[in-house]
């Protein structure tokens, strides 16, 4: 029930790109039609549900104060926090990596599919931020971070596929000329976040 | 330009070693500051529900210090505080569930262990603009002077009644945040719970 | 001087290039985080441009986009214990949003474009005024944000007395984070309709 909720809500509620606007850059870039946004947005999926959980390790056994306590009882002064951010867009660059060589090697076709957005992952803000908000949310265990992960990447794949399909119907529509291109596109954005915030309840 | 393998383990190796030196020696330089900054914050919230205005980080830190010590036989966080008008009261650390997350604070107590002095509640993570209310003053100061027993001797607490209701009880409760019910009585049930055995 | 002083306006990368919103417009409904924010990535912004054009000639290719990231991450990092130690209270409302400042489109982005090609001196510039393009969107939705949404500048109350005893009331939306995005596009619409 708990993971339930916690799932429900992070990709309802927390939604990365409406509630954090995390990750807007390849959102407004890569949204022009639907096919294209949904390969991204699994794409953000994956990465995530595999960053976040070993990134919770990482923070677990090696970077907070006193986590080195396991290796030997001398370490347990020892604050590596402020490594933080380092170790971990290492970890997000590195592992990214990996999964593009792992895809390329094993499937073809998905590497076809995924493999130009992979790239551009490595610097989504979504994908720190997944990782940084799993650190301030303290989870319990490894398979909270992970279901958190999912959630986020399942609430970003589904704003740039919305955003896309509004996008798609938008090239018929009688906008401002001024207004057109990237200035609608962040007007709609917001009032697609609007729309979501009614979802967080009282 | 052709860099070998080499060059480049030995580049990359040198930068990090370059980096994480540099971020150490700051890190420790800088660390005392940060947890004071930590500290006095938690000791200025508390100074505030105690009577003694607001106050910068290093003051609170200070004045904390010399009104108030630690009870150590207490399961929970509790200090023994002289409050700004003399009376020797105590600090209480409650702490439970709003909507969607944990929530905690403290609260002052007189030293007849019934009248509330002041609150000072956080919380993680509460709707903005209803749950996340519960930080704010006029909220907290809507506690002060309630009573945790009613005019029979029971605990009862102090009930977050809707508003309107509140005046029927007024000495134990006070209005609660309209639109934000489960936090209202997620905030009830933490002053109900963490005030049962500082009350005797 | 006149090329450097274009991400103010004409070619400012959150109006028009739509780089680096990402970790922006969470912190800004209100001015101070705003301020602080839009500093902290001018100092990251200008400081990894500088380092990086110094370097440049040594850096192998292959690894480029990893030097660039633990350049700044390097900066960041500083910047984020500074904060925590010196402004303690805005660092906190600015959470994890300093840290995104690493994946901060604009920054890599100059890095790659301008650093990595240029002299120092004019890279340290170009990243100077990038930031600061970048702050003075941040400023502006943060001062419009603040005032509207909780009538008050800097923590200060500029609305008088008068017109809340008239019925006016702040506009709770404002507070919200989708009006930042509203309000970027508002900024887009009145940029183009000027120049147009």
């Amino acid at each position: 029930m708990e993971l339930f909720s916690l799932f429900v809500r992070s990709v309802f509620i927390d939604n990365m790109i409406f509630a954090y606007f995390l990750g807007m850059c390849s959102y407004l870039a890569v949204s022009k039609n639907v096919k294209t946004s949904f390969g991204l947005g699994v794409a953000v999926c994956f990465v995530l549900a595999v960053t976040v959980p070993v990134n919770y390790l990482i923070d677990k056994y090696f970077l907070q104060a006193g986590a080195l306590s396991w290796l030997s009882s001398h370490f347990q002064n020892i604050d590596l926090s402020f490594l933080t951010l380092i170790i971990f867009i290492a970890v997000i660059a590195g592992i990214v990596q990996l999964l593009e060589m792992a895809i390329e090697h094993f499937s073809l076709a998905l590497y076809q599919a995924l493999g130009i957005f992979l790239p551009l992952i490595a610097v989504n803000c979504a994908i720190l931020g997944g990782s940084l908000f799993m650190q301030e949310h303290h989870f319990p265990t490894l398979f909270h971070s992970f279901v958190y992960a999912l959630g986020s990447g399942v609430g970003w794949l589904l704003a740039i596929v919305a955003f896309a399909a509004l996008r798609e119907r938008l090239r018929y529509s009688n906008i401002p000329k001024p207004l057109q291109g990237n200035g609608i596109a962040y007007i709609i954005t917001g009032l697609m976040g609007l729309g979501f915030m009614a979802l967080m309840g009282f | 330009m052709k860099f070998s393998n080499r060059y480049i383990f030995l580049y990359i190796s040198v930068l990090v070693i370059i980096v994480a030196g540099t971020l150490a020696i700051v890190s420790l330089v800088l660390r005392p500051r940060q947890e004071a900054n930590r500290k006095g914050e938690t000791a200025a919230r508390i100074l505030k529900a105690a009577g003694y205005g607001a106050l910068s980080t290093e003051q609170a830190v200070a004045l904390f210090d010399s009104v108030a010590s630690p009870i150590t036989d207490s399961q929970t966080e509790r200090y023994a505080i002289v409050c700004s008008d003399g009376d020797t009261g105590q600090v209480v650390y409650v702490s439970g569930k709003g909507l969607w997350g944990p929530i905690w604070g403290y609260v002052v107590l007189a030293s007849d262990n019934n009248t509330i002095k002041g609150v000072a509640f956080s919380h993680k993570s509460e709707t903005p603009g209803l749950g996340a209310k519960i930080t704010e003053e006029s909220f907290a100061d809507s506690f002060s002077g309630k009573k945790i027993y009613n005019a029979d001797g029971e605990y009862v607490s102090v009930v977050l009644a809707a508003k309107g209701n509140s005046e029927a009880n007024a000495e134990n409760s006070v209005d609660a945040i309209s639109g934000a019910t489960i936090t209202s009585k997620g905030v009830e049930k933490m002053l109900y719970e963490g005030l049962k055995d500082a009350g005797k | 001087m006149k090329k450097f002083l274009e991400p103010l306006s004409k070619n400012n990368p959150i109006i028009v290039q739509t780089l680096g919103v990402c970790s922006a417009l969470a912190v800004t409904a209100q001015l101070k985080p705003a301020v602080v924010m839009a500093a902290a990535v001018t100092v990251v912004c200008a400081f990894s441009n500088l380092i990086i054009s110094l370097i440049r000639n040594t850096i192998p290719p292959r690894i480029r986009i990893v030097v660039q990231l633990v350049v700044v991450s390097f900066f960041v990092i500083l910047v984020d214990q500074f904060l925590q130690a010196y402004l303690y209270e805005t660092s906190k409302m600015l959470s994890v949003f300093v840290g995104l400042i690493i994946t901060n489109c604009i920054i890599m982005g100059r890095l790659e474009a301008f650093a990595l090609s240029h002299k120092p001196l004019p890279s340290f510039l170009d990243g100077l005024f990038n930031g600061l393009g970048y702050g003075l969107v941040l400023v502006a939705v943060g001062v419009v944000r603040e005032v509207l949404g909780q009538g008050t500048l800097w923590g200060y109350p500029v609305l008088s007395d008068k017109f809340y005893t008239l019925g006016y009331m702040n506009n709770g939306l404002m507070v919200l984070p989708p009006m930042a995005l509203i309000l970027v596009g508002s900024l887009i619409w009145i940029k183009n309709a000027r120049q147009s």
